[in-house]
């Protein structure tokens, strides 16, 4: 009995991750290979019909939505480097009202992102139509991803800042470098952990962006906003008969973020050997 | 200090205050709006104030002139929009739902990943560095990618559009064993002997040694998960179709489609939903942020 205690005390926790994520991962590689409906289960056996038609068919909107996901992030990660670090160290400086601050930058992130979306849907169109027109509407969502992540990361930044000690900048003073040098030879290495991590975290959640696009745009106007997954919702729970389809077209997001993930891993490990 | 930092920190300030004023008028906005009728949304959609309301109109009010006889405000209260939104909408039952599935969640997650990472922390067994890395393997699989994979999953189970299809794979996260065990492993071996010496049991241990000395952690992990379960929108949209088991992202996804313009009322709908979050983050964000700078993390 006492051997079997810790098996039984990590028992839950275990088959709970385990299930919702390696065994539903194996079950939708299984379905990827069929001709599989959401309610009635599987049907034909298709090969790599599923994967062949994401990758080369000519209805396909799998190479759009990446290329619409990539757009996204890069606007993303850009402008969340250019506004959380500035609004970090700007934040360093204003000591008086920090606490002010960081609580009201920080609201956006535990408001709903329904909210957030509906709330921007009207915002956007008092703005100029931002989100009627193909060449906006994607950079309007980012926007809104930028302006809502900006806070949570300004406090990830404002910790690694923290960290940098003094004497560093004393040093660099002594030296005579100014303010832009001290930035770019003291602060910049020293938060390059923090860089990446940001970076790496903003990718990987900036490629799974669903909400907006599902509220403001659903995808339009000319398939401009249709992201990845929002192409795999659409085809998994909005046409029938596509479970098979669509869980080739996860299969395929997971490959392209895999990348990424592997780094964060990585990332995540090496940081907390250093916090230890 | 010297001048030139002192200037510094003046403009640090006022571009820090700017950005605040960004931050905060989307708030402005949705809760000025919440207040408008339908014409005054329709006709005036950029204005914090409701038209009604506006200084101008208020002072010929109260001078009594003719075109202010018929004022508005007497007959659509700043809170008509919230009463309707719960009437017509149902929103006051999304709240209670969104707040029931967050709490369970939250419980669920912090029993399970209790235990665990307990075990992972504090005892020996055959296999445990593999089931650990096993574990954390599981985060390598962002949400996204799994959406239909776990709605197979759920519909294989038969628990499509019940209670249990929503909060099962929120129950435990490699993530929350991960942070506890991290918080577990510092504790001092020599407290867990010393109460083994006076006739702990393992359970004994873990609740009166190993559990008092982990609160921040507990808290930062229970509000993470209890925030994350009340914001989660693409898994309760998919798994659920019956309209009176919606949390309330979906239930405001819903009642727009219902409501099709009435945007005043979805405002206040909005707004209701929003603010149990604020008002939790306001008593409770030490533990957040500090939770941030340690982890960097978002469940």
């Amino acid at each position: 009995m006492q051997k079997l205690l810790p098996y039984l005390y990590i028992a839950p926790a275990f088959a709970v991750t385990i299930v919702f994520s390696f065994v539903s991962m194996g079950i939708s590689l299984w379905a990827s290979f069929y001709h599989y409906d959401a309610f009635a289960g599987a049907a034909a056996f298709a090969g790599l019909d599923n994967y062949r038609r994401a990758l080369f068919a000519d209805d396909s909107y799998f190479w759009l939505s990446l290329k619409n996901t990539a757009f996204y992030v890069l606007m993303s990660v850009v402008g969340v480097l250019l506004t959380a670090l500035p609004l970090a160290l700007l934040c360093q400086k204003a000591k008086r009202f920090q606490a002010l601050f960081r609580t009201l930058y920080f609201l956006p992130s535990i408001t709903p992102g329904v909210v957030l979306a509906l709330v921007f849907y009207h915002l956007f169109g008092v703005w100029g139509q931002l989100l009627d027109n193909a060449w906006t509407a994607l950079p309007a969502l980012a926007v809104l991803g930028v302006w809502s992540g900006a806070g949570y990361n300004m406090v990830i930044f404002l910790a690694g800042l923290t960290e940098i000690p003094n004497h560093f900048y004393e040093a660099a003073e002594i030296d005579g470098a100014n303010k832009w040098q001290q930035f770019r030879h003291v602060t910049v290495p020293l938060l390059r952990n923090t860089l990446v991590f940001v970076s790496v975290m903003t990718i990987i959640g900036s490629f799974q962006v669903f909400t907006s696009v599902y509220i403001m745009t659903e995808g339009g106007p000319e398939r401009s906003t249709e992201v990845i997954a929002y192409t795999i919702f659409v085809n998994a729970f909005a046409i029938a008969g596509q479970m098979g389809y669509a869980s080739a077209l996860a299969w395929l997001l997971f490959a392209v973020v895999f990348v990424f993930v592997f780094v964060q891993m990585r990332v995540f490990r090496s940081r907390r050997i250093y916090d230890e | 200090m010297n001048n030139l930092s002192r200037k510094g920190s003046r403009w640090a300030l006022v571009l820090m205050l700017l950005g605040a004023i960004i931050m905060v008028y989307p708030y402005a906005f949705m809760l000025g709006s919440s207040m408008k009728t339908r014409k005054e949304f329709v006709e005036d959609r950029s204005s914090l104030i409701p038209s009604r309301y506006q200084p101008s109109q208020i002072l010929a009010a109260m001078r009594g002139e003719e075109s202010a006889l018929d004022w508005p405000g007497a007959d659509w209260p700043v809170y008509q929009n919230y009463i309707d939104a719960v009437r017509y909408g149902q929103i006051d039952r999304y709240l209670a739902n969104s707040f029931i599935y967050a709490v369970l969640i939250t419980a669920a997650q912090l029993f399970f990943n209790v235990l665990a990472a307990y075990a992972f922390a504090r005892m020996k067994f055959a296999g445990r560095d593999l089931l650990f890395s096993l574990l954390l393997a599981t985060m390598m699989v962002p949400p996204a990618v799994l959406l239909v994979p776990n709605f197979m999953v759920v519909r294989d189970l038969g628990l499509v559009d019940t209670l249990w299809g929503i909060l099962l794979p929120g129950f435990a996260g490699a993530f929350g064993v991960f942070l506890l065990r991290q918080a577990f492993m510092n504790i001092p071996a020599e407290l867990e002997q010393a109460a083994r010496i006076d006739g702990c049991g393992s359970w004994g241990i873990l609740m009166n040694v190993i559990l008092p000395l982990s609160k921040s952690a507990l808290i930062t992990l229970g509000l993470f998960t209890f925030m994350g379960s009340w914001n989660m929108f693409e898994w309760p949209l998919v798994v659920l179709s019956n309209q009176d088991y919606y949390p309330l992202t979906v239930g405001l996804s819903f009642f727009r489609a219902e409501t099709s313009s009435d945007w005043p009322r979805i405002f206040a709908a909005s707004a209701m939903g929003a603010l149990p979050l604020i008002a939790l983050f306001l008593l409770a964000q030490r533990y957040l942020v500090g939770g941030i700078s340690l982890s960097g993390m978002k469940t």
